[in-house]
């Protein structure tokens, strides 16, 4: 009994001592001919192949730039916000990704979030280290424009009062009401709106919804599931017995957009579904089978898809193919864009200083990327207004149009 | 109307299938007092092996007969994997727990629960994956104006024979009659020459085969597995057992059939968001007023 | 049965420093502990940031893990949804102080009513139900679990949602003590959250062992022993689990509290659901059920894991590039369910008391194998 207390509490004090120093032994002082790039994005779950896309084209934009930029070496980090318990992000991973990344001094460049859940935990930490955030995937309106959001956003994430998040990806205050447009000019009448109660799911469905108020589409029924759930059949039937033209989910592959549309056709529903930039993924296709989505399904994507873009961005294209072996997912390029701001911020800036990069950063009007040439907006917002409708044939997302908002109207509530 | 009678018939599939999972909860429970809350997640590892022999043996696209016969063998061998699995579990895991208080077993359970959620993650992956569509889609009742496919058929085809033959080996045969000794006093059992410990086996081989036998309907019923499923459907099969009476072979039966129409129900009238929190808030309610479940006899507690 | 120390004396008859040193560190570990942990981020300057967090996140843990062994050590009541009763501290929590709603108190009043609050909820829910037996029970309170998350979530007027409410203000927003606004440095320095939570937790403990050796304590273990015998003996059983419950609840409330002031926001609902309750359960159970230092251990142990040795393995792999396709074979937190798993299952099989046990159940679990 003896020796085992002592070993037992030998093991305690080794625990404490060990949760205190391990994470502590990597730090060495400033070295002030290397900058760091971390990215902070699911890595664990069901979301990890969008991830792992977004990581490889931030690789290559840093592999492009042979590892230096300006006076500087670079090293890219790949940090994790989710966590294999929850299978997805969650606010404690989040936090703490940007914890580490204010308290490193290297770290000038912050790419992340995936999901527009996380960037609200960590937008406002890092906006007190004034360190330069860009997202490749966020579209939830809230964190960048004034008065679309929830009260006091984007406010509430910006507590210095000054901006240093910015985004690639045009937000969903266009995928949103532009969708509906095309609903309405397609000729539907009637829809049934279904989210998965998610800030991104919920985010869209409520815009949409809106938006077909509206322009004159009945809205009958708006629904949110609950994204651990197995089937939908009764649902389904509700769907069914309210007969609408179109049915919008506001969701992502991961919360389950595969299973809705089997059951939804194996109810029997005729109409056409559609799906925001959140199942623009390979994975969707085959978890809700190729079969159930021919020539019905219609996804939006906030941008031009990878075998639509040309000049810059088809020669990305072309090089991921080469390194990998296949075509990029849709948020590869972003990645790559958001690793090429950051780049192009810390070469015009010429120092480490965060504020300095983060300034040239949110200075760029007129970038000549791969997505195109555009720029950000006062809010962090970028200027591109591109919505693209793919359709699902065979297995594959097939481009159908694009909806530019300088033709539509977009009115902005 | 017929709006209600359609959700009633999905409910009734679905609860045929909840019934089917929680016969082998009541199963366990009833001879061992034992929880097996790594129930749900044997029955994905069931799915996940039928999910490998339908893409081993490509049984896509064969004719009627055809697939009648590879969904029977399916069946059969999942059947077989997981109660063999499960009786493998009960002699590592339960069997030298037999005497230990009760929170032993429990956690024990949690435990093998965790293990075979690892076991279908690196089965599966991290993602959902779709199980092939083998039956046909053609709606049978078209006629009536409700949807009713050869998937829900298959359900119902399936889960009722094997429950009849449940009954029948419990109540008719030497081996349900040991079943039921072991259950009411294992210690008398014992006295009056049962191998216990060959019983119990046997109750795990037979809970097992029926979470088998669910696992590979669910796979050609709902068409999507994952290495998380276990705890959902384990949860909903849990209650039903609970709400009908866990111990109690019929009570597990109608406990199923009631979550499975409550879900539908509830689902189609209060709307889908709720319907998780409803299905347990019933079982609480239940569990306060009767607590022995709906067919379950009231046990008193000796001194 | 005390525990036999053979000190061994030198020469002179006296007790070596060594063994007078560690003899000392077995006795008043707490007191060793408290002291170490609260000099530490004076002299680890990691603690003034990233990892001040997390730490902080721990000792919240570890407040919620006792709580919980009310309920399953003391009292010997499997509880299987004692998350809910953190999500609804943290929820009541930030309703009372977000700007969003009227109330808007202060840190130590919103913290007080929460965890009446909740404590009264757990009355609630445990009046009606603590006369079930133990399996029935631990159902009750797993299903109590999954009605609080749907409702939570469901509730967007009131919760927000899955957006959760924020910002929760830190404690002593606009208050300027002593020409420090503490508000100010509530969020801007995480040692402050950390001495709050260190203080808070060390407050927990002592209460813990007081209610130990208190009467009440005494009826708990009683009940968990033998709950016929101790009726018998003039315990209402049914008014000392409810007591427990409340106990349970009201500490789960109040780590509630401390999270979502740490965090600045509820975080979603699904922060507070059975995965949630099953780890605070394996720390109990793993660490030591119905033991105060075998508790905070296996929360160490547990949350260390996860948020320490996990993620540190992760990017270790990532760098040696064991793992170049990303398969979930060769990851380190891959494993982690099995792991878990089989710890589970090996401390069941060998050590059911834990790793640091309350003597007493040692005793008692170990009867039937002397």
């Amino acid at each position: 009994m003896n020796i085992r207390i002592r070993a037992l509490a030998v093991v305690f004090f080794a625990a404490i001592v060990s949760v205190i120093v391990l994470p502590t032994s990597g730090c060495r002082p400033a070295d002030p001919t290397l900058v760091k790039i971390v990215s902070s994005l699911p890595r664990t779950g069901s979301a990890k192949q969008q991830s792992d896309t977004i990581v490889r084209g931030i690789r290559m934009a840093v592999d492009e730039a042979g590892g230096r930029v300006g006076p500087f070496r670079i090293e890219y980090l790949d940090l994790d916000d989710s966590t294999a318990a929850a299978g997805q992000w969650t606010s404690e991973a989040e936090a703490a990704n940007a914890r580490r990344a204010l308290q490193d001094p290297d770290v000038v460049a912050y790419i992340g979030t995936f999901n527009s859940g996380a960037a609200k935990v960590s937008m406002p930490i890092l906006n007190l280290g004034d360190l330069l955030m860009v997202s490749p995937a966020n579209t939830a309106v809230g964190l960048t424009k004034p008065g679309l959001g929830a009260p006091g956003e984007p406010q509430i994430y910006r507590p210095t009062g000054r901006l240093n998040y910015c985004r690639v990806v045009p937000a969903d205050d266009l995928q949103g009401p532009l969708s509906a447009d095309w609903a309405k000019k397609r000729g539907v009448k009637t829809v049934y709106i279904l989210d998965d109660s998610e800030v991104y799911g919920k985010g869209i469905a409520d815009l949409f919804d809106e938006r077909c108020r509206e322009v004159g589409i009945e809205v009958l029924g708006h629904d949110s599931i609950d994204a651990k759930a197995q089937e939908f059949k009764s649902l389904m039937a509700s769907v069914k017995a309210a007969n609408p033209d179109l049915v919008y989910f506001g969701g992502t592959t991961q919360s389950k957009g595969g299973q809705l549309a089997k059951d939804m056709v194996s109810a029997g529903i005729t109409g056409i579904l559609m799906v925001p930039d959140g199942c623009r993924e390979q994975v969707f296709i085959d978890s809700a089978g190729a079969a159930n989505l021919e020539g019905r399904c219609f996804v939006t994507f906030g941008g031009l898809p990878p075998e639509k873009l040309t000049g810059k961005g088809s020669e990305f294209v072309e090089r991921y193919r080469k390194m990998y072996g296949e075509i990029p997912e849709a948020y590869a390029v972003y990645g790559y864009e958001a690793a090429c701001v950051a780049l192009s911020a810390i070469r015009e800036a010429g120092t480490k200083d965060r504020r300095a990069i983060t300034d040239k950063a949110l200075a760029i009007r007129d970038f000549d990327g791969a997505l195109g040439r555009w720029g950000f907006d006062a809010n962090g917002d970028t200027t591109m207004k591109t919505l693209t409708v793919s359709v699902v044939k065979g297995g594959k997302f097939e481009f159908e149009e694009i909806l530019d908002a300088a033709e539509e109207a977009v009115a902005a509530p | 109307m017929q709006f209600f009678l359609q959700q009633c018939l999905i409910g009734i599939t679905n609860g045929a299938l909840v019934a089917l999972v929680a016969l082998g909860y009541t199963m366990v429970y009833g001879i061992i007092r034992l929880i097996n809350f790594a129930h749900g997640d044997l029955i994905m590892l069931g799915a996940c092996l039928a999910l490998s022999l339908v893409s081993a043996f490509g049984m896509a696209g064969g004719g009627m007969a055809a697939t009648w016969l590879g969904v029977a063998l399916l069946v059969v061998l999942c059947g077989l994997f997981c109660g063999g699995l499960n009786v493998a579990v009960d002699r590592i895991v339960y069997r030298p727990l037999r005497n230990a208080p009760k929170l032993a077993p429990l956690v024990s359970a949690i435990g093998v629960s965790f293990i075979f959620m690892n076991i279908g993650l690196f089965w599966l992956g991290p993602s959902d994956r779709s199980f092939p569509e083998l039956l046909p889609a053609t709606n049978l009742l078209a006629g009536e104006g409700l949807q009713f496919t050869a998937k829900d058929l298959l359900v119902l085809v399936v889960v009722v024979p094997l429950m009849l033959a449940l009954s029948l080996l419990v109540k008719s045969t030497r081996l349900g009659k040991a079943m039921r000794a072991v259950s009411q006093d294992p210690a008398a059992a014992a006295l009056v020459g049962i191998d216990v410990d060959r019983v119990i086996a046997f109750t795990f081989f037979v809970g097992g085969f029926l979470g088998g036998a669910a696992s590979v309907i669910y796979g050609l019923y709902i068409n999507t597995i994952g290495f998380q499923m276990g705890f959902q459907n384990g949860l909903y099969a849990f209650t039903a057992a609970v709400l009908g009476g866990i111990g109690s072979i019929p009570g597990a039966v109608v406990g199923g059939l009631v979550i499975g129409l409550v879900r539908s129900l509830s689902s189609a009238y209060v709307g889908e968001r709720w319907t998780g929190a409803i299905v347990f808030a019933i079982l609480i309610v239940i569990l306060v007023f009767r607590p022995e479940g709906l067919l379950g006899r009231g046990t008193k507690e000796k001194v | 049965m005390t525990g036999q120390h053979h000190t061994t004396r030198d020469a002179t008859g006296a007790v070596p420093l060594r063994d007078r040193v560690l003899a000392f560190v077995r006795e008043r570990w707490d007191l060793v502990a408290l002291v170490v942990l609260a000099v530490a981020p004076l002299v680890v300057p990691a603690l003034g940031g990233a990892l001040g967090g997390q730490v902080t996140t721990l000792f919240i843990y570890c407040i919620l893990a006792l709580g919980l062994n009310v309920m399953v050590g003391y009292t010997g009541l499997v509880h299987l949804g004692i998350a809910a009763f953190f999500g609804i501290g943290a929820y009541l929590f930030a309703i009372l102080t977000v700007p969003m709603y009227p109330f808007q108190m202060r840190f130590v009043t919103a913290a007080a009513v929460s965890v009446l609050a909740t404590a009264g909820i757990g009355l609630a829910l445990g009046a009606p139900t603590l006369r079930l037996r133990g399996d029935y029970l631990a159902i009750v309170t797993l299903g109590f679990g999954e009605v609080v998350k749907v409702t939570l979530r469901n509730l967007e007027q009131i919760t927000g949602g899955m957006k959760g409410l924020n910002p929760v203000p830190p404690p002593g927003a606009g208050l300027t003590v002593g020409g420090i606004n503490l508000g100010l440095a509530f969020a801007i320095d995480p040692r402050w959250f950390y001495y709050l939570a260190l203080v808070t937790l060390a407050g927990v403990v002592v209460a813990m062992r007081r209610l130990e050796h208190s009467r009440l304590g005494r009826a708990w273990v009683a009940v968990r022993e033998d709950e016929l015998a101790a009726s018998a003996m003039g315990i209402s059983a049914t008014r000392v689990k409810l007591s427990a419950f409340a106990m349970s609840s009201a500490v789960a409330g109040l780590a509630g509290c401390l999270y979502a002031a740490s965090l600045s926001t509820t975080a979603d609902p699904n922060a507070y659901d059975f995965n949630r309750s099953i780890m605070v359960l394996c720390a109990v159970i793993l660490g030591g059920l119905g033991s105060i230092p075998g508790t905070l251990l296996g929360v160490a142990l547990l949350v260390g894991f996860d948020t320490v040795l996990a993620p540190w393995a992760d990017s270790a792999i990532q760098q040696w590039n064991i793992n170049p396709s990303g398969s979930s074979l060769l990851s380190f937190s891959g494993w982690r369910l099995a792991i878990f798993g089989l710890a589970l299952v090996l401390v069941m099989r060998y050590r059911p008391e834990g790793l640091v046990p309350s003597r007493r159940l040692a005793a008692e679990l170990h009867e039937a194998h002397p």
